[in-house]
C-alpha cells in the first residue's frame, strides 16, 4: 500500500476504570477501502471507534487519521471525517433540512443541504420534524448528515442495527455505491455476512485485541482446510468428553449442541463416535462443513473462554 | 460566527415549536403579573413598586427551569454527542444556547412591562438603567441556570434543583416577599441570593434613583454570572451517561457558590444587608412625584422622611398628668399656630377618596353593628379602656396623638390581626368624643396629605396588641388609608 493511510492506529489502549477496554490495538486503512471492525458485544469495537472520532480520549497510543494527528488536533480530524454512530439523536422538532443547514454551519466545507436530500432519498420528508420520520428514513437522515462536510473518511457504528430489512438494504446500498465513488468508510459490525458482503478487509477484535485481520476471502479461505463439526447428542456432552480427542481447535459447548474444528474430521469422528458408544450417548444430529467467516469467528472470539 | 447564529436560530426556532417551553417562557410570567396586581390593587400606581420583583421573577423561572431543562433534555436525547461528533467547539454550543435565552427573556420581560402599562403603570423613571439592569439580571441568571444544567443528570434533577433555588429566592430572598415583612436572619439570609439584588437594582430602575441606587447590586450580579458562566462552561458535559457524581473538576462548582458566599460576606461587611426604617429597597420611594399641592394625591413616600425609630418620649410622661377623662383635650398654646390649622375644606374635597372597601382585607372596618366573636371582644375592650390613658395618645400636641391613634387601627391591619376590623371603629370613636370635629378634620387632612410626617409607631403592646409590622412603610400606608376613611365618614361621603 503506497499511498498514505487514512487510518494509522498504533498500540492503541484504553482502560475504564482500571478494566482494559482496548488493551494494543493496531491497524491501518487504505484509501478507498471499506475496512469492517468485527467482534462480539464488549470486544472494544465502539471503544476503538469513539477514540477515533474523538468522543473519548485514549490513554495510549497513536492515532493518525487523514495525515494528522488525531490526538493533538482533534477538531483538524473533525473536520475531514463525517460519522454515523449507532443511534443519532436530534431534537424533536428539528426537520431534516434544518439539520443539514445548522451542521454545514460547523464546518469549513459543506454540501448543500438540498444536493444531500436527494441523494438521500429525502425530499419529500425534507420539512418533516424529525419526530415523525420512520426508523429507516433517519437513518437516511445520520448518513446525510454525516457527509454535510464532504468527508475524507466515514466511520459508521453498527449502522443497520435495529434497522427492518428493507432499510437494512437499503443502506448495503449505499455502503456499495460509497466504495464505487471511492470513499474510505470504517464501520463495525457484528453481522458477518455484512462484513463479508461489503467489506474490503476485516479485522476480528476480541477482549481489547486485534485476533485475526485480512480480506473476508482470505481469512475464510486459510481456515478451509479446516472443517468445522456440530453434534447434539442426548445425554448433552460435556467439554471434558473432547478434552483426550486429537486435532479440536477450541470446543463450543451450547446446551445439548457442541460445536468444533478439526483438520482431520475423519480421524476424529471415529474416536468420538467410539467413546460415544462406550457411555452409550445416542447422537441425534451431526453435522459436518466447510469452515466459515462465521466459524472462525466463533474460533477466534472464544478462545480462552471458561 | 457561522456556528453561532446558525444555532442561534435553530435554537429560537424550536423554542417556538415547543408549547411547554412558551407557556414557561411566556404565560407563567403573565400569570404572576396580574397575580400581584391583583395583590396589590388598591395602590395607587398599579404595579409600580413591583416591577423589580415580577422581571425578577421572569428572568428567574427561565434560567431556574427553562434553561437548564432544554439543555439537559437535548443533552439526556444525545443531540450534544452528535454535536461533539462535529468541530463546533463546547463555548459555541453554551454561548448561542445562552444568546438564544437572553431573546427570550427580553421578549418576556418586554411582554410584562407591557402588560404593566397597559394596566395603568406610568412610564419606568430609567428607562435606560432599566435596559441595563435587565441584562445584567439576565447574565446573572442565565449564569445559575449553566449552573444547574452541569448538576442535574436529567430533566426530574432540574425540576427538583431549581425549585431548591426558586422558591427560596422567591420567599426569603427578597424576590416576592418584601424585604422588610421578613425576620432579621432572614434578611440576612437573603444577602447571600442574587435574587434580592436583581429586585433592587431593576426597582430603582423603574421608580428609584436609577444607576446610582443600583452600583453594588450590578456588581453583586456581574459576579455571580461570571461565576456560573465560568463554572458552567467548565463542568459541561456533552455525554447523557456522563453523570455528574463521577465528573473529574467537580471543585469547580465552587467558583459558583464561593461568588454566592462573596457577594453576601460584601453586603454584610458594609452593612446594607439590613433594611434602614424607610429605606426599603423592595419599596424605594417613588420618585417622579406630582407638584406637592395640596389637593395633588396623596404622594406615599415622596416627603422628607426623618425615621425615628424609637417612640418619641412624650412631654409629659407622668400619666397622673394625664386626664383621665376623654374630654376634647385642651388645645396647647402653640406659637406660632400648627400648619394644620391652615388646611380648609378644599383641602379635604381634593382627597382621593378611592380606598379599599370596609369588608376587604386590607383597612377593613366593621359596621357600627357589627359584633365581635368572645376573644376578640375582650381584646377591643380592652383597647378602648387603656386608650384614655394611653400616653402616645393624649401627650404633645394634638396632631401627634391623633396620628399616633391612627396607628391603633393600622398596625394590627399590616398584620391582620383578628380585631384590625374592630379597632378602626374604637379609634373613630375615640377621636370624635375627643376633638372638636373641624380640627379632628383638618388633622386628618394634613396627615393624610403629609402621610411621611413624625415618627411610625409599630408598637401599641401598652394597649395590649402585642406584635409589630415590620414595615414601617405599611403601617404609614394603612394610617393614611384609615384617615382617608374617617374623613370619608366626617364628610358625609360615606354614610353608615
Amino acid at each position: 500500500m503506497s499511498p498514505t493511510p487514512k487510518v494509522r492506529v498504533g498500540g492503541l489502549r484504553k482502560a475504564y476504570a482500571g478494566l482494559a477496554a482496548v488493551s494494543g490495538i493496531d491497524f491501518t486503512i487504505a484509501p478507498g477501502e471499506i475496512f469492517g471492525l468485527l467482534g462480539p458485544n464488549g470486544a472494544g469495537k465502539t471503544t476503538t471507534l469513539e477514540c477515533l472520532v474523538g468522543l473519548r480520549h485514549p490513554d495510549e497510543g497513536e492515532l493518525e487519521i487523514c495525515g494528522v494527528d488525531a490526538r493533538r488536533h482533534p477538531h483538524e480530524v473533525k473536520q475531514k471525517i463525517g460519522v454515523v454512530l449507532q443511534t443519532t439523536s436530534l431534537q424533536d422538532k428539528i426537520t431534516p433540512r434544518e439539520a443539514l443547514t445548522l451542521f454545514a454551519a460547523f464546518y469549513r466545507q459543506s454540501t448543500p443541504a438540498a444536493d444531500l436530500l436527494a441523494r438521500f432519498g429525502l425530499v419529500e420528508k425534507a420539512d418533516v420534524p424529525v419526530e415523525r420520520l420512520s426508523g429507516g428514513q433517519r437513518q437516511r437522515l445520520a448518513l446525510a448528515l454525516a457527509f454535510v462536510n464532504r468527508p475524507e473518511l466515514v466511520f459508521l457504528d453498527e449502522p443497520t442495527t435495529g434497522l427492518d430489512p428493507q432499510s437494512r438494504r437499503e443502506l448495503h446500498e449505499l455502503i456499495l455505491a460509497l466504495r464505487r465513488d471511492g470513499h474510505t468508510v470504517l464501520f463495525t459490525t457484528h453481522h458477518l455476512e455484512e462484513a463479508e458482503k461489503l467489506c474490503d478487509r476485516v479485522a476480528i477484535i476480541d477482549r481489547g485485541r486485534i485476533v485475526a485481520t485480512g480480506a473476508p476471502r482470505d481469512l475464510v479461505a486459510a481456515s478451509r482446510e479446516e472443517q468445522s463439526v456440530t453434534i447434539r447428542t442426548s445425554p448433552p456432552l460435556g467439554a471434558d468428553v473432547f478434552a483426550a480427542l486429537p486435532g479440536l481447535t477450541p470446543v463450543v459447548v451450547d446446551g445439548d449442541t457442541v460445536r468444533f474444528q478439526t483438520k482431520d474430521a475423519t480421524a476424529t469422528l471415529a474416536a468420538l463416535t467410539a467413546r460415544l458408544r462406550e457411555q452409550r450417548v445416542e447422537i441425534r444430529e451431526l453435522t459436518v462443513r466447510k469452515a466459515s467467516l462465521e466459524d472462525l469467528f466463533l474460533a477466534l472470539t472464544r478462545e480462552g473462554e471458561p | 460566527m457561522n456556528a453561532v447564529f446558525a444555532h442561534l436560530r435553530i435554537s429560537l426556532r424550536l423554542h417556538f415549536r415547543n408549547r411547554m417551553a412558551l407557556l414557561y417562557g411566556y404565560l407563567f410570567p403573565v400569570i404572576f403579573l396580574v397575580a400581584f396586581w391583583v395583590l396589590y390593587r388598591h395602590e395607587k400606581v398599579p404595579l409600580l413598586r413591583h416591577m423589580g420583583e415580577l422581571l425578577t421573577v421572569a428572568v428567574l423561572g427561565g434560567a431556574c427551569f427553562g434553561l437548564p431543562t432544554t439543555l439537559v433534555s437535548e443533552r439526556e436525547r444525545g443531540v450534544w454527542r452528535r454535536y461533539r461528533l462535529t468541530p463546533v467547539p463546547t463555548w459555541v454550543v453554551v454561548a448561542s444556547t445562552a444568546l438564544a435565552r437572553l431573546f427570550l427573556l427580553v421578549t418576556a420581560g418586554l411582554l410584562q412591562l407591557g402588560l404593566a402599562l397597559a394596566l395603568g403603570m406610568t412610564w419606568p423613571a430609567h428607562p435606560i438603567a432599566l435596559a441595563v439592569a435587565f441584562l445584567f439580571v439576565a447574565f446573572a441568571f442565565i449564569g445559575l441556570g449553566l449552573v444547574i444544567a452541569a448538576l442535574a443528570d436529567n430533566v426530574p434533577a432540574v425540576q427538583a434543583l431549581g425549585q431548591c433555588l426558586f422558591l427560596p429566592m422567591l420567599i426569603i430572598g427578597g424576590v416576592a416577599v418584601p424585604l422588610a415583612a421578613l425576620p432579621e436572619w432572614a434578611q440576612h439570609v437573603s444577602a447571600f441570593f442574587p435574587g434580592r439584588y436583581a429586585v433592587e437594582a431593576l426597582q430603582a430602575a423603574v421608580n428609584g434613583r436609577g444607576f446610582p441606587g443600583m452600583r453594588f447590586c450590578l456588581l453583586a450580579l456581574s459576579l455571580t454570572g461570571v461565576a456560573g458562566l465560568v463554572a458552567g462552561a467548565k463542568l459541561f458535559r456533552w455525554d447523557g451517561q456522563q453523570r455528574f457524581a463521577a465528573l473529574r473538576g467537580k471543585a469547580w462548582l465552587l467558583v459558583a457558590i464561593g461568588a454566592w458566599l462573596a457577594v453576601g460576606a460584601v453586603a454584610e461587611w458594609r452593612g446594607r444587608v439590613a433594611i434602614p426604617a424607610d429605606l426599603d429597597p423592595a419599596r424605594p420611594a417613588p420618585a417622579p412625584v406630582p407638584a406637592p399641592s395640596p389637593s395633588a394625591p396623596p404622594p406615599i413616600a415622596s416627603a422628607p422622611v426623618t425615621p425615628i425609630p424609637a417612640p418619641r418620649a412624650a412631654t409629659a410622661s407622668s400619666p397622673a398628668a394625664v386626664t383621665p377623662n376623654p374630654a376634647p383635650a385642651p388645645v396647647l398654646p402653640v406659637t406660632p399656630a400648627p400648619p394644620w390649622m391652615s388646611i380648609t375644606a378644599k383641602d379635604w374635597d381634593g382627597l382621593d377618596y378611592q380606598v379599599p372597601p370596609d369588608h376587604g382585607i386590607v383597612t377593613p372596618m366593621a359596621a357600627p353593628d357589627e359584633e365581635p366573636d368572645e376573644y376578640t371582644k375582650e381584646q377591643v375592650d380592652k383597647v378602648r379602656a387603656k386608650l384614655p390613658t394611653w400616653s402616645p395618645g393624649v401627650d404633645g400636641d394634638d396632631l401627634s396623638c391623633v396620628r399616633n391613634l391612627l396607628y391603633v387601627a393600622a398596625v394590627p391591619d399590616a398584620i391582620q390581626m383578628p380585631v384590625e376590623r374592630y379597632l378602626p371603629r374604637v379609634v373613630y370613636q375615640y377621636l370624635l368624643d375627643s376633638y372638636p370635629r373641624e380640627n379632628l378634620m383638618k388633622m386628618l387632612t394634613y396627615i393624610a396629605l403629609h402621610p411621611l410626617e413624625g415618627p411610625v409607631r409599630d408598637d401599641i403592646s401598652e394597649l395590649g396588641i402585642e406584635g409589630a409590622a415590620g414595615d414601617p412603610m405599611l403601617v404609614r400606608e394603612r394610617a393614611y388609608l384609615y384617615a382617608i376613611k374617617f374623613l370619608a365618614r366626617l364628610t358625609g361621603r360615606k354614610s353608615e
